[in-house]
């Protein structure tokens, strides 16, 4: 009898035994937690798919980060100037986000393609200030932020008109008239501070087709040299400037996606032949303006970029890259092409040299870019830079989303790991969302 | 006496999973499997139409068997820098084996085997959502040998036997998608077929003395052919055209097994055996999916498992307390047949000592019961270099069994 026992008493306890987990210590190393405040623009505010959401602000690259940060709970949640959770997100056009659905376009084919999620946004939820209910916050990040933004008293006050404020500011300042992002920075007392200061004015000059104006990397680093001034004691993480030409909105379209057979190659060529402009059968790149020329346009050339911006129906049916020029805001030229890798480049030098001025760790999120673009694969998924199917940037092909923002957020883990001896875990890129099929 | 099957239901309610080296299951009569599965230089019972074909016509009498080993075990992931871990979720594995040995006279030279058993398989079930979701989150493969044996008695020291095999297994594999619905699911897909393969099982027994005895085999490898699997695919609807549902094709390789086994018996009340299995896991290269339709998103698959071939060494005693009690104990060691950068969730292999207790019990001349315990754990960290899965398995594996043979005097 005792031998049975014995025996089911061997079986019960094997039975209940379950390996351990593997025993690792999360650990802040010299991170002084007290007080993190975030300053940056699209990327930590959380922009995508177009525009300000819900899931995009839960996701935000400060956001992820800290939610790794066990020990600074006093931040979890983290505190952002949320939209509600049943908001359908909102951009400055007052458009809603964009989502995956089905389009029909000019020639009656119905496929998958980004759509607004409704027919327009909540203005409401951009125009409300809700510092009063909701504030402070610690996430101080606005889309389109400029660097110049940063002290300007008055960024949030509406009375100054469109175009002399930022509506994302009026939001959440403390006072839309009296105060600017740093002093309302100022004000938290920031131990630590998240920084990405740049991006957003690289990203809407590209996006415009380079017909812009941008700062001199002189006047950007004094711009940057405000936040050590306003705040000069804090430890922190700054972000250098991604090459936003890897982005899925310039390298979708490609440049010679005018496919023509025999008869339209004939029928433009009568139009084109005369200025020495010639179409061949199959693929030819596109008729763009360029104001150089002696007839104001040109073929596009290999290198160059489409944008996706460009209104596609017009490409499709109405002639445009062929019979009409496509208009300068829509591409890049090489030479702009150029001018813009070398901005990026000297805005980066900057941002180097302020990091190593005040010791910041340094992210460098061109790194993330182009492991996309040469193609990753995390716990069995496959992720790059192509638009939709890449799985990491959002529908508006510019910003990251969720999944793509952890990918980059555990870069800024290794660097704060790195720079302040701590052990942050990193976060587990595949539980972050995607992108949802209807 | 509290009954075996009450002690079945309270352990069906622990978590767990069958694993051996790679989908092999060494977990065959009772008798041996007390002694760490070493028994082909010593025959014991009927199991030796598995162990040693040619030592089956050293057997007496004719006898049958049949045994099961519930196989209870419990697996953790834990991923390398996120601190993420996960379980898994295994049902109980359920090996079993038959074996009958007929002898026409006692003084026979020939005899005549069956054998009914399970020498491939396993159920690995991970918790959902976990971190390697869209690498497996099932697997169940399933294999039945049926291997009809001749065995002949060439001299008084020397039998010869050979079986010709037959299987059929089952294989199901399903997996998360890295494509969400609205509202966030991922979508999945499951693989499910049958196959069914031949294979044969050689072996020489020779027993010089009373003391000495040896025996070498050979079971061929055998292809399990999934000729018509079937490919279910649960993802969103606009993704239909895309990831069409609908038949596929695979194989799966389940290895050949060559054997050395020696036996000691310094005593009538001793015996020791040892066991060196060569095991030709090199047949498993590849696991590949060949789908009826292929699409831009969905082309066959093909990836790399890269086997090795592998040893394992097998030690066993045991003692013969009275007519009617016997006690075994054994040990062996497994070296893993998954290099570095090929360890996959359904299979997280690694090099590994298991333990083995045994008791034998004979209630009647005729009849007899064997009870067997088996415990291993393993630990194995790597980094796939198909899915960059990386981080650390730990399994702890334990199978009790028992099995009743008759003899028929």
């Amino acid at each position: 009898m005792n031998r049975y026992l014995t025996f089911i008493a061997i079986i019960i306890i094997a039975a209940s035994c379950k390996p351990k987990k593997i025993e690792t210590q999360s650990e802040l190393g010299d991170v002084d937690v007290t007080s993190i405040v975030a300053i940056g623009g699209n990327s930590f505010a959380g922009y995508s798919d177009d525009a300000l959401h819900r899931e995009g602000q839960e996701y935000s690259i400060p956001s992820i980060v800290l939610s790794r940060m066990e020990g600074s709970n006093q931040f979890n949640p983290f505190s952002q100037p949320y939209l509600s959770s049943s908001s359908d997100g909102i951009n400055l056009n007052g458009n809603s986000k964009l989502i995956l659905g089905y389009k029909t376009d000019c020639k009656g084919v119905t496929s998958l393609s980004p759509i607004r999620k409704a027919t327009s946004g909540n203005l409401n939820d951009l125009n409300n200030w809700i510092y009063g209910t909701d504030g402070p916050f610690y996430n101080l990040s606005i889309p389109n932020l400029k660097s110049e933004d940063l002290n300007n008293v008055g960024l949030g006050n509406p009375a100054n008109g469109t175009g002399n404020y930022n509506p994302w500011f009026s939001r959440i300042a403390s006072n839309q008239v009296n105060s600017s992002i740093l002093s309302d920075a100022a004000a938290l007392n920031p131990t630590f501070l998240f920084l990405s200061v740049g991006q957003d004015e690289i990203t809407e000059f590209a996006k415009t087709g380079a017909t812009g104006t941008v700062l001199t990397n002189a006047v950007f680093y004094n711009n940057l040299q405000n936040i050590a001034a306003t705040i000069p004691n804090a430890q922190g993480v700054i972000s250098k400037i991604p090459n936003v030409l890897l982005t899925p909105y310039f390298n979708t379209i490609p440049y010679n996606g005018l496919t023509l057979d025999s008869d339209q190659a004939t029928t433009i060529n009568s139009v084109f032949n005369p200025i020495g402009i010639t179409f061949q059968v199959g693929d030819n790149g596109f008729l763009i303006e360029d104001a150089s020329e002696p007839f104001g346009v040109r073929k596009m050339v290999e290198g160059e970029l489409v944008l996706l911006g460009i209104p596609l129906d017009s490409v499709k049916c109405f002639g445009m890259g062929s019979i009409v020029p496509i208009p300068d805001r829509y591409i890049l030229s090489l030479d702009e092409i150029t001018a813009i890798d070398q901005l990026i480049s000297l805005y980066n030098n900057e941002i180097s040299s302020y990091a190593a001025a005040y010791n910041y760790a340094l992210v460098d999120p061109t790194q993330t870019y182009l492991s996309l673009q040469s193609g990753i694969v995390y716990n069995g998924v496959s992720m790059s830079t192509e638009f939709v199917s890449g799985g990491a940037f959002s529908l508006d092909g510019l910003n990251l989303n969720p999944i793509g923002n952890a990918l980059l957020a555990n870069q800024y883990i290794k660097a704060i790991n790195n720079k302040y001896n701590a052990r942050i875990p990193l976060a587990p890129v595949t539980n972050y969302p995607g992108v949802y099929f209807p | 006496m509290p009954s075996i099957s009450k002690i079945l239901i309270a352990l069906c309610f622990a978590p767990a999973l069958s694993w051996s080296q790679g989908y092999q299951v060494n977990l065959q009569g009772q008798a041996q499997q007390g002694m760490a599965s070493a028994g082909t230089g010593l025959i014991q019972d009927a199991a030796s139409v598995f162990y040693n074909p040619g030592g089956m016509s050293f057997l007496d009498k004719s006898e049958i068997i049949g045994g099961m080993s519930p196989t209870f075990s419990n697996g953790i992931f834990t991923e390398a820098n996120t601190d993420e871990f996960a379980r898994t979720t295994s049902p109980v594995g359920t090996p079993f084996a038959a074996y009958g040995v007929y002898k026409f006279s006692d003084t026979s030279k020939l005899s005549l085997g069956l054998g009914i058993y399970t020498p491939f398989g396993s159920t690995v079930e991970w918790e959902e959502g976990w971190v390697g979701r869209f690498a497996v989150t099932r697997l169940q493969l399933m294999s039945i040998f049926i291997q009809p044996t001749i065995s002949y008695k060439l001299a008084d020291a020397i039998g010869v036997g050979a079986g010709f095999i037959y299987s059929y297994g089952k294989v199901n594999l399903q997996k998360d998608l890295p494509l969400q619905f609205q509202n966030g699911d991922y979508g999945s897909v499951e693989l499910a077929g049958t196959g069914s393969g031949f294979g044969f099982n050689v072996g020489i027994y020779f027993e010089p003395t009373k003391w000495f005895s040896a025996g070498l085999t050979y079971r061929s490898q055998v292809n399990m052919n999934l000729k018509k699997g079937t490919a279910t695919f649960n993802i969103p609807n606009s993704l239909e055209d895309k990831f069409p549902s609908g038949s596929f094709t695979s194989s799966l390789p389940l290895p050949s097994v060559m054997t050395l086994g020696l036996a000691f018996k310094p005593t009538d009340q001793l015996a020791i055996a040892l066991d060196i299995n060569h095991v030709g896991w090199v047949a498993y290269d590849t696991l590949a999916f060949d789908y009826e339709q292929n699409t831009e998103s969905l082309e066959d698959t093909k990836s790399p498992r890269n086997y090795e071939n592998t040893f394992a060494f097998r030690l066993g005693a045991q003692y013969d307390f009275t007519d009617k009690i016997i006690a075994r104990a054994g040990l062996s060691y497994g070296i893993s047949p998954v290099s570095d950068g090929y360890v996959t969730p359904e299979t997280p292999d690694a090099n590994r000592v298991s333990y083995t207790v045994g008791m034998g019990y004979g209630i009647s001349d005729r009849l007899k019961i064997d009870a067997s315990l088996l415990y291993t754990q393993v630990s194995r960290t790597d980094r796939n270099l198909e899915t960059n899965l990386e981080g650390t398995f730990k399994v702890m594996a334990f199978a009790p069994g028992l099995s009743i043979s008759y003899i028929f005097k």
